[in-house]
């Protein structure tokens, strides 16, 4: 397969504040979002030619994000192209994926994509736990829910690996740091390893300081093609690669012998098709930032060995040796990650592309990778079903 | 000439005993109480699953109402895989209706040729009321047999019954006997024991062992003494009672396997309620084939109110949640679900529990079926505590089945978990047959495991 670099740049940012916005609806973040987007870009929001808009779990709100549509009808931007994706936890990437590939074919000059997810309509309990088991196979892992299907890969990773409580708990610790810096976080809160492995179990062996919480919040980037940008009015962030895999199903690793849940092959395989493009071929020495998908920590562990920044079994001692705080040889999650930040599902992928877009033109603030020039962004989706890699970079 | 050539009597894991539940009586007994999963069709499972080869027709015993949920002798037929093909029928109604099935069984195969394996099935799960426990010394099993024109562990020599209408100490709910019940006693049971009795091809100095399953028992007990039994010598210990209370209709059945085990000669059965079933049997040799399964203790009545309530899955971690079920994905997907069919990849061997168009090994796309196996390692593990089942987390367990395949299960019999007794990467686990999370209109039932 041909992975061709795309010549995309990003324009325009936008993020709101990520949290319990019980104040804000759909349309809401949708608007707070868009216009932060449009705004930084410096264009009206008549200039957009096509949408994507990524929402995960319309049916925990009020059936918000099932189409297009909703990103049409709060910016009253009728009469254009707009898509919904879905994705799983890659759709926020997959619609900056989507965008991309619509202006390098010509179909369009100006895109936008935009994540969005209200998911603090109901009580946690009551939404995708209820969801699955009501709606899911009546018989197949029922009762499983997200923390129990990583809990899986991290009791394995332990068994192999000698992965110790206190190294996954190491990666909420330093999220939580990072957190802290981040004033659009849901969670500012540090927090020790103590308190980490001492709060309630979720899943045997993650806690729900483990685990990232119930969130909503919008992102969203204005893109264009890398012959349009204006310098003088932009102030442009280039994607080098983009990869998206589905390398296992919702069902299939925990019914195929032959799946080791040592790692995420579909982040293997997305880092590929992103590295590839990106030209990247040592990735600890050619990226300098990393926003990866904590959605649990032991997520974040893994992460380290399939985007090939350690080798298997390493990933340990990059958290013992705290090379990914900030400060670090290579920092990850500066932005407190989804464990600090917040998962609302469809904004996550969107607002990673936001935070390391700031970090390369500088505006990191207190969290600030210095001289980063090149920095990617990652999300896994289901049961490590789906993942999506970007790389963007200061220069095109 | 029929024979018994194979039985099982399956138990649930947990035991009450009459300590915990009225402490001042002094009973000694114990009652073997059905965990939130298991009901009589899935104690039916496990009493006959495996149990014989061809068998032609599926009789089913219990005084759980036939026809409430799935509870009837066609549905077992089909979790057995017995085909459509199969004899299925249903007695109720009476505590004798599983030696009524023995003694159907008994003449079907007798009647010649057409039926020569006939599986009988009894299971009962009945509770007294709350509070109620010393009015009915319950518990909660099941007893399979095979009958068989083939020579077995026993002949059946003599199958007799004797019909009585009359209407026991039968109360419509919340109304008191209008009459003396001592008149059912007297004129219901021991006539129809007398009728029994005075039947020539009964002759007690034959009988090495004998029992009289009733509630009224020791009343009749007079007659069979008159009529030649030596009771004091030959009368077996109802030890069935004692063990695991009484079995509802699998009683009679459940001690009968147990005077197969312990006699070498001719043993005698008499059942009586609405009727005398009079079941003769002669064992070849003592039987020496293990039966104890393992057994936990509930320590406390709390505990036992709690399994009680949380049996019908109200819990509250279930409380909101009502249970997809649905009769087409059941019935299309029940080689998969039941009958732990897989598919097995031609050109690598990987096993598949789960259907696929190619081999995620080697891309392969032709697949044979197989039989997978219900035991294996534990490749992965953890406790859902956000989804938590009656007592404690849910544990999702990730099998390696012997001989290919893998499939990820709730762990089952999990009442009182502890750090110790918690599984483990690389335990030992069997897969058991039990019910899912259901909702008001249909039971789901699939497999969980528990460690061996």
């Amino acid at each position: 397969m041909m992975h061709k670099k795309k010549n995309i740049a990003i324009i325009g940012l936008g993020v709101t504040k990520f949290g319990e916005l019980f104040n804000q609806s759909y349309d809401d973040l949708v608007q707070d979002a868009a216009l932060q987007a449009t705004q930084d870009a410096g264009i009206g929001l008549d200039e957009i030619q096509a949408g994507w808009l990524s929402t995960a779990f319309p049916e925990i709100g009020v059936f918000k994000g099932r189409s297009g549509m909703d990103l049409v009808e709060p910016l009253n931007l009728y009469g254009i192209p707009v898509t919904r994706v879905s994705n799983f936890c890659a759709s926020g990437a997959d619609s900056i994926r989507n965008a991309a590939n619509a202006l390098a074919a010509g179909e369009c000059d100006v895109a936008m994509a935009l994540g969005v997810e209200k998911l603090r309509d109901r009580a946690p309990q009551d939404s995708i736990v209820k969801m699955m088991v009501e709606l899911s196979h009546p018989f197949y892992q029922k009762g499983f829910t997200a923390a129990g299907t990583f809990a899986i890969y991290a009791k394995r990773i332990m068994h192999e690996f000698g992965v110790t409580n206190e190294d996954i708990a190491g990666v909420s610790v330093k999220n939580h740091y990072h957190g802290t810096l981040n004033d659009k976080a849901h969670h500012r809160i540090a927090c020790s390893l103590e308190q980490v492995l001492k709060s309630p179990m979720v899943a045997d062996p993650l806690t729900v300081m483990d685990s990232c919480p119930t969130t909503d919040g919008a992102a969203c980037v204005i893109m264009v093609r890398g012959e349009d940008v204006d310098k003088a009015k932009h102030n442009p962030i280039y994607i080098d690669g983009v990869g998206l895999s589905v390398s296992t199903g919702w069902d299939l690793p925990f019914f195929d012998p032959k799946h080791d849940f040592l790692s995420f092959q579909a982040t293997k395989d997305a880092a590929k098709m992103a590295y590839g493009q990106a030209g990247i071929t040592k990735p600890l020495d050619e990226i300098d930032l990393v926003e990866v998908h904590d959605c649990f920590s032991i997520v974040e562990l893994l992460t380290y060995e399939d985007l090939g920044l350690c080798n298997a079994g390493e990933a340990k001692d990059m958290i013992r040796g705290k090379s990914t705080q900030l400060g670090g040889e290579i920092p990850v999650n500066v932005s407190g990650g989804l464990l600090s930040c917040g998962h609302p599902v469809g904004a996550t992928g969107v607002r990673m592309v936001v935070e390391v877009a700031n970090q390369l033109r500088g505006n990191g603030g207190d969290r600030q990778v210095g001289g980063a020039k090149r920095g990617i962004t990652h999300n896994i989706g289901g049961p490590g079903a789906i993942a999506s890699v970007i790389v963007l970079n200061k220069e095109n | 000439m029929s024979y018994i050539i194979n039985y099982r009597v399956a138990l649930p894991h947990y035991r009450i005993s009459d300590k915990v539940l009225h402490p001042r009586l002094g009973r000694k007994g114990q009652h073997a109480i059905c965990y939130t999963d298991e009901d009589i069709i899935t104690l039916a499972h496990q009493a006959a699953e495996n149990l014989g080869e061809s068998v032609d027709a599926v009789l089913f015993a219990t005084t759980t109402p036939i026809f409430k949920d799935r509870y009837h002798a066609s549905y077992l037929a089909d979790l057995l895989g017995l085909g459509e093909g199969i004899l299925a029928l249903d007695f109720g109604t009476t505590a004798r209706a599983g030696t009524d099935a023995l003694l159907m069984a008994d003449t079907l195969v007798k009647s010649g040729g057409t039926y020569n394996n006939v599986l009988v099935v009894a299971s009962d799960v009945y509770y007294p009321g709350i509070g109620k426990e010393t009015k009915a010394p319950f518990g909660h099993g099941a007893v399979a047999i095979i009958v068989s024109s083939n020579e077995g562990i026993a002949e059946i020599t003599q199958a007799k019954s004797y019909s009585s209408s009359l209407s026991e100490e039968f109360k419509y709910k919340g109304s008191d006997t209008q009459y003396d019940p001592r008149f059912t006693r007297t004129e219901g049971f021991k006539k129809n024991l007398g009728l029994v009795l005075k039947q020539e091809e009964i002759d007690p100095s034959t009988i090495d062992q004998v029992f009289l399953n009733s509630p009224y028992a020791k009343i009749g007990f007079g007659q069979l003494k008159k009529a030649g039994f030596d009771l004091e010598n030959k009368l077996a210990d109802d030890q069935v009672t004692v063990d695991v209370g009484h079995m509802g209709a699998a009683h009679g059945l459940s001690v009968l396997t147990q005077m197969m085990k312990g006699t070498e000669g001719t043993i005698a059965l008499f059942d009586y309620l609405n009727g005398t079933n009079y079941i003769e049997l002669k064992t070849k040799e003592i039987d020496t084939s293990a039966s104890a399964s393992k057994s936990e203790p509930i320590e406390s009545y709390q505990d036992y109110l709690q399994l009680r309530k949380q049996g019908k899955f109200t819990g509250k971690g279930y409380q909101n949640i009502d249970m997809f079920s649905s009769e087409m994905i059941s019935e299309r997907e029940k080689d998969t679900l039941i009958h732990l069919v897989g598919r097995k990849c031609e050109s690598c061997g990987t096993v598949y529990y789960l259907k696929a168009a190619r081999c995620n090994s080697c891309k392969g796309s032709d697949f044979k079926e197989v039989q997978l196996a219900k035991e294996g390692a534990v490749y992965s593990v953890t406790s859902e505590y956000y989804f938590p089942n009656s007592f404690g987390p849910t544990n999702m367990v990730v099998i390696d089945l012997d001989g290919g395949g893998r499939i990820t299960v709730q762990q089952t019999d999990d009442m009182f978990p502890t750090e110790d007794n918690k599984i483990q990467i690389g335990d030992r686990v069997g897969l058991v047959f039990r019910k899912m999370m259901e909702n008001d209109r249909k039971p789901n039932y699939f497999w969980k495991c528990k460690r061996k």
